[in-house]
């Protein structure tokens, strides 16, 4: 009943989908919310939904890991590593970013006291 | 007064031109994903067999962009410096919330285990799915385990100093061997024998910079743990 699931076409719907649906509920939050870290949050999650796009669209149906193991001697039919790659480096990037923000959010909580962002009239003359 | 509110004229036309844009992305994403022909990562993967790597995307990482890895450490130094400089002081730091009895005798029983762990995955990185990132990562959660666990524990400044330096200077050494062995920066000149493929000891330099960048990693995200986790009396 549910073999149409297992198609590669399906899957690929599924994830091209649901990531696009992460992605706007980043979005949304990042409109809607009005606290800082809250807001952090937001664009991780659409960073999120990025890495999952990226790494659902190289997905072939009986391709496998780009590892060598249980004796395969060939690098053959196997998925394509540089996406992997590239989302390695994007992760560690997105949280270097988010810890940096996070850690500013912080600063201008201690020396204001404040965290909605509509507060922020500091540099308003 | 009517309880049905009109909405304005401006949010139905923004709510039209969103779902137009939405339409068309989802069009072109599902349109053009599919024909893939020839991937640029089947060539990486016969090039990858020269390596005697077993793991394709840690070579690809470290050796066919072990430039830009040498950028992202670079990127992630920076990061680890500005919150070093926004949050640290030289005032007495610590952590408000009091660990209970449960959190103190069981941090002591894992942190040799999550450390034996994090080691392990940096080490085989060559090998099996894991590397320098993760490994540093997990490395960085053992000690968040005994940061939130002992209130007077504090990181070693003068050893995460001296790893990290040690790392970012050894990986450039490495590259510039290279450069004077066989004309390529971060050029592979320790033996790599396609027959070694699956040992510890394969791969030439590829698991030692791996290794390089786990320390790296660990050192700097064991610092920004504990820059974020304690708050200073400072104001």
């Amino acid at each position: 009943m549910f073999e149409f699931l297992n198609q590669a076409e399906t899957i690929k719907i599924i994830v091209i989908v649901g990531s696009m649906a992460l992605f706007f509920v980043g979005l949304f939050g990042l409109l809607t919310q009005k606290h800082l870290i809250k807001i952090f949050i937001s664009i991780a999650i659409m960073e999120t939904s990025l890495f999952l796009l990226f790494i659902g669209l190289t997905f072939k149906k009986d391709f496998i890991a780009p590892i060598l193991t249980n004796g395969q001697t060939t690098f053959s039919n196997m998925n394509d590593p540089i996406p992997h790659a590239m989302i390695l480096t994007a992760i560690v990037i997105g949280m270097a970013v988010l810890a940096l923000g996070v850690s500013f959010a912080i600063e201008y909580y201690k020396l204001t006291g404040k965290t909605n962002i509509d507060e922020m009239t500091e540099m308003r003359h | 007064m009517s309880l049905k509110r009109e909405l304005p004229t401006s949010t139905m036309s923004g709510f039209a031109l969103s779902g137009i844009l939405v339409l068309t992305i989802l069009n072109i994403l599902l349109q053009n994903s599919w024909h893939v022909g020839t991937r640029a990562g089947d060539e990486l993967l016969k090039l990858n067999a020269t390596e005697g790597v077993a793991n394709a995307v840690t070579t690809v990482v470290v050796y066919f962009r072990g430039f830009d890895t040498l950028g992202e450490i670079a990127v992630l130094f920076i990061a680890s410096l500005g919150i070093g400089l926004m949050l640290h002081s030289n005032t007495q730091c610590e952590i408000k919330a009091e660990s209970n009895f449960m959190l103190k005798t069981a941090s002591k029983m894992l942190f040799p285990i999550i450390m034996l762990f994090g080691i392990y995955v940096m080490v085989y990185g060559h090998l099996s799915p894991g590397g320098g990132f993760q490994g540093g990562v997990i490395i960085a959660s053992g000690v968040l385990l005994l940061l939130i666990s002992d209130k007077s524990f504090e990181v070693p400044h003068a050893m995460i100093v001296a790893l990290e330096t040690f790392a970012g200077v050894s990986y450039v050494l490495i590259g510039l061997i290279g450069l004077l062995v066989i004309d390529k920066f971060l050029g592979n000149f320790l033996p790599h024998d396609i027959s070694e493929m699956g040992l510890l000891f394969s791969g030439g330099i590829i698991p030692i910079i791996y290794i390089i960048v786990g320390i790296k990693v660990g050192s700097e995200m064991s610092l920004i743990v504990q820059n974020l986790i304690k708050r200073c009396e400072n104001v």
